[in-house]
């Protein structure tokens, strides 16, 4: 059954998705937005939860400011927004929606974008599963939305462009950072030349990256590089960091490990774009690892090998915030395009400065991504004994002996129930993978990953059955 | 949840070695059907080789429902009676009752787990006229072997609260059940291969030529382009089986399809019976897990390989929905995956095993509740392969349809 017709359904309210709905809705489109959380502004301007009243938003800082005022364009340009709205299923241009509470509707649009983010890289080591161990991402929205601090003395792991970025918004929010670890190398002079040679255009990139840094080395926060978290130990709880420094490939050097007392671990090593739905639409994917492994691939306007799907912002391979943006409007401008709406004039006009600014940020990028190459150690943590699915409970060990014969992930999981739980391998995919490649050689890039299935996110049955829909009786028989 | 030992697939090192030159016994596909009969067959002395074409288990026999089908069910009956095919349906409720008797003992005989639960499985009515038939049905069963109850309204309501207080009543067949698809197959190559099977995966069959002065080598078979000599062929492959009996100018009379299945998050155990519907598509159990796994017969799309059948929100919906209409806990339950398979069903319905009187070596054995049936059907094979003589009831020949009699090659 089919309820609503838009001429652009946007799923995901982050920076891409908000700055698409207000650039197409500017072009004469009827477009709806949806998001499955409560607030719209996505991963970086997330906004605080219900029941918090905003009196000084100054005070909240700059990220809340800018997540509003992309909320506010795209609400006064008079997109529809749906907050608590996950999309479950996509097939063409036909999606599934279900609103927190309500029952699945399906939704016709005669353009798709699809906007869903990232979510943080899982790393899986000794310890990883023990409670006061969170993830970047999970900590900095306990304390965007709840304004809760995740503990009183926080150890931070992790790398990459946004890794000082935490511990410095938590830094900000008060709370008790003892040591930031980062598996990338201090910034030489030369890095540092590179990236403003790169910047130019990108000032504000580089004013956060090195604001974070700054405030930090301010704090007096210890600032350790080419050191990697190699265990979390603890009764019931983490109670103790162990850490280590690493080679260029991010192995740990035998001989420097050193303990940290602490009872909270965050742990952000970059981020996975998150495919679900595109994997799912049936689009095309190459991979690369620096971008967070599969990367949909899209054309000049930003469509996908789909007809008229397309897809901007960190789930496309995570570039931040500002990219995203541009990516949204670009994406926006494209389906206008070919909704007609615009005409190609027009919209190569309106595209130009995106496409511009895009181009250098692209340099910005590359420069970084030299920086934060992600190194193949980051998958050799666990012992044989360490769970990798926390959903099932199924150790490396057991794993490693299910990839006896085969290197296919399917396989594995099928032998093991790996992949199979709750999460449906959002966290151990990934890790699955990288003992198969380890096992068999190959590189993860290689290997076949889990058939993409309906729904992406777990729904209640109450709001998906839908007795209208006849089953076909009996089984014919030929006579 | 359980923190799972290793399991030990000691025999997986070997599937990628080089394929012996000849054997006497060559089995095609690796599912539960070829799987069981290299085990059946190792056991009995018999030389045998199985190649399949990609990895074992990951076609019907992996992604299947895990349901002993021993009741009749919808997916035999082409209304809602039984006079029409009272005799086909005798011979098969035959049939499962003694396949009942071989999962009572598989995983003694197999020495290891393959969650199996015989906790009895209920098949409900809504309609008078599902209710007349459940009726209809037991005095069939009754008659053929297979113990099964009628529970009507109350009673029904006393013996599984949880369901429905709508619906007008149940059979209940105390031997029905299920088991874990992930590990019959699996379980049944290790010990085929531990009893000198020998067991090959990526190694597709592309080629069966036909020697009949061969002797006791009359076939030679090129899977990944290496040939191997038998003297014997089974045709093991499943929703496939006319790809490979096109090889040898055979036609069976069976169609592809692609079937839906969904699965929950897991819950405390309530649900201890295996749940299906006599006049809608539904098969409801609750795994070892605690997870809920829903099917019945709904279709998947069919996509082109190597892709895997598409699953539709059509059919998720649909199938769901029969679901929470007979155990309305299910509501608030959450789904979490649906995936599909493909599986053959035979044109009437009813297994076909053994050898092809037309080509004389050649065996097929596919059957359409195949998860069910496949150890026991292999039995049967096996022990015909290994003795000469054989007990496979005459309906199963593999020749008994016209349409699907040979063309000459
Ligand atoms: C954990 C994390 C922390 C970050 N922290 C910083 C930071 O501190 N500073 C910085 O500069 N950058 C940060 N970034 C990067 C920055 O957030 C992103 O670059 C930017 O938010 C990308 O915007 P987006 O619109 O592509 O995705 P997002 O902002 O992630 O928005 C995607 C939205 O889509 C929704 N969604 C996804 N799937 C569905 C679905 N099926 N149905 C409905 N809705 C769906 C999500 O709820 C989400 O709100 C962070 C990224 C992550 C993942
Ligand atoms: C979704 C679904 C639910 C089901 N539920 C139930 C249930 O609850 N209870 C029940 O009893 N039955 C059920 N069935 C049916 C049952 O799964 C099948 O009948 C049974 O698994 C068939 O086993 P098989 O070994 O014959 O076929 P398969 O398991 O399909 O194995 C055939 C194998 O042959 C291989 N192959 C094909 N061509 C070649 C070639 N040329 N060379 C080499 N190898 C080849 C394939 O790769 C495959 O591995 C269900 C089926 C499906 C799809």
């Amino acid at each position: 059954m089919t309820d609503a017709t838009y001429d652009l359904l946007i799923v995901g309210g982050g920076p891409a998705g908000l700055a698409a709905a207000a650039e197409a809705v500017s072009a004469g489109l009827a477009v709806c937005l949806v998001d499955e959380r409560p607030t719209f502004g996505g991963q970086i301007f997330k906004q605080p939860g219900p029941g918090f009243r905003v009196t000084d938003p100054a005070a909240v800082g700059r990220e809340y400011v800018r997540g509003r005022e992309l909320i506010d364009a795209a609400e006064r340009a008079g997109a529809l927004l749906l907050p608590r709205t996950s999309a479950l299923a996509i097939r063409g241009t036909t999606v599934v929606l279900v609103e927190d509470g309500a029952n699945a509707r399906t939704v016709e649009a005669r353009q798709v974008l699809i906007a869903p983010g990232a979510h943080d890289r899982p790393v899986v080591f000794p310890g990883w599963t023990l409670p006061g161990v969170l993830t970047a991402g999970g900590a900095q929205t306990l304390v965007k939305t709840q304004r809760v601090l995740p503990g009183e003395r926080i150890v931070f792991a992790g790398s990459g462009p946004l890794a000082l970025a935490f511990p410095a918004q938590l830094r900000g929010y008060g709370a008790n950072v003892e040591l930031v670890l980062e598996a990338g190398p201090a910034p030489g002079v030369r890095d540092v030349l590179r990236l403003l040679a790169a910047a130019r255009g990108n000032t504000s990139l580089l004013r956060d990256a090195v604001g974070y840094r700054a405030r930090l080395l301010r704090d007096r926060v210890p600032l350790r590089y080419r050191r990697i978290v190699v265990r979390a130990e603890g009764e019931g709880r983490v109670e103790e960091v162990v850490h280590a420094s690493v080679d260029t490939a991010w192995r740990p050097i035998p001989g420097t490990e050193e303990r940290v007392a602490a009872d909270t671990l965050c742990v952000g090593y970059g981020f996975f774009p998150s495919v679900e739905l595109l994997r799912l639409a049936g689009c095309d994917f190459v991979y690369d690892e620096d971008l967070g492994g599969p990367v949909v691939v899209r054309d000049e306007w930003l469509r996908t090998t789909v007809p008229n799907v397309s897809a901007a912002g960190d789930g496309t391979g995570v570039a931040g915030s500002y990219v995203a943006i541009d990516e949204g409007r670009l994406a926006a401008l494209g389906a206008a395009l070919d909704l007609e709406a615009l005409t190609a004039d027009a919209a190569v006009a309106r595209a130009a400065p995106l496409r511009r600014r895009l181009a250098r940020k692209e340099a910005f990028r590359r420069a970084l991504r030299r920086m934060y190459a992600v190194g193949p150690g980051i998958y050799e943590l666990a012992t044989p004994e360490t769970v990798v699915c926390r959903c099932e409970e199924i150790t490396a060990g057991t794993l490693d002996a299910a990839s006896e014969g085969t290197d296919d992930v399917n396989v594995v999981k099928s032998l093991t129930r790996a992949g199979m739980g709750l999460c449906q391998g959002r966290n151990c995919q990934r890790q699955i993978a990288a003992t198969l490649a380890l096992r068999h050689g190959g590189s993860l890039g290689s290997l076949p990953v889990a058939t993409a299935r309906p729904p992406v996110r777990p729904v209640p049955i109450g709001a998906v059955a839908d007795a209208s829909l006849e089953d076909g009786g009996f089984f014919t028989v030929e006579s | 949840m359980r923190a799972e030992p290793a399991p030990a697939w000691p025999f997986a090192r070997e599937l990628r070695a080089p394929l012996p030159e000849s054997t006497d016994v060559l089995i095609i596909g690796g599912g539960l059907a070829g799987t069981a009969l290299a085990y059946y067959l190792a056991r009995a002395g018999v030389e045998c080789v199985l190649v399949e074409r990609a990895e074992l288990n990951r076609e019907a026999s992996g992604t299947n429902a895990g349901s002993f089908h021993f009741q009749i069910a919808l997916h035999q009956l082409t209304a809602l009676e039984t006079g029409n095919v009272r005799e086909r349906l005798q011979t098969e409720v035959r049939l499962h009752a003694e396949a009942a008797e071989v999962w009572k003992t598989l995983e003694r005989e197999l020495a290891g787990s393959l969650e199996i639960h015989i906790t009895g499985g209920l098949m409900v009515a809504e309609t008078p006229d599902e209710f007349r038939l459940l009726h209809e049905k037991r005095e069939l069963e009754e008659e053929a072997g297979l113990e099964t109850h009628v529970l009507e309204g109350e009673e029904l309501r006393a013996f599984a609260p949880y369901l429905a207080d709508d619906l007008l009543g149940a059979t209940w067949c105390p031997d029905e059940g299920h088991a874990n698809p992930m590990l019959a197959a699996p379980l049944f190559a290790a010990r085929a291969a531990e009893a000198g099977a020998e067991l090959r995966t990526h190694a597709e069959v592309t080629r069966v030529e036909v020697d009949p002065d061969g002797g006791a080598r009359r076939f030679a078979v090129t899977t990944a382009a290496v040939r191997v000599h038998a003297h014997r062929v089974v045709n093991a492959t499943g929703a496939w089986a006319n790809e490979v009996c096109g090889l040898v100018g055979l036609r069976l009379p069976i169609r592809a399809e692609g079937l839906h299945l969904n699965v929950t998050e897991p819950r405390e155990r309530v649900l201890e019976p295996m749940v299906q519907h006599i006049g809608r598509r539904l098969t409801l159990k609750q795994a070892t897990n605690g997870t809920f796994i829903i099917g019945g017969g709904w279709p998947a799309n069919p996509e082109p390989a190597p892709a895997r059948f598409s699953t539709t929100w059509e059919s998720t919906a649909g199938n769901v929905a029969v679901a929470v209409r007979v155990l309305p806990l299910l509501a608030d339950v959450k789904i979490v995956r649906t995936w599909s398979g493909v599986m053959a069903f035979t044109a009437d319905l009813a297994p076909l095993v053994g050898e092809s009187a037309r080509l004389p070596g050649f065996h097929t054995l596919i059957a359409t509740t195949g998860f069910t049936l496949s150890p026991l059907l292999a039995q049967l094979l096996a022990e015909e392969l290994a003795t000469g003589r054989g007990t496979i009831p005459p309906q199963y020949s593999i020749d008994r349809d016209p349409a699907g009699q040979p063309t000459t090659t």
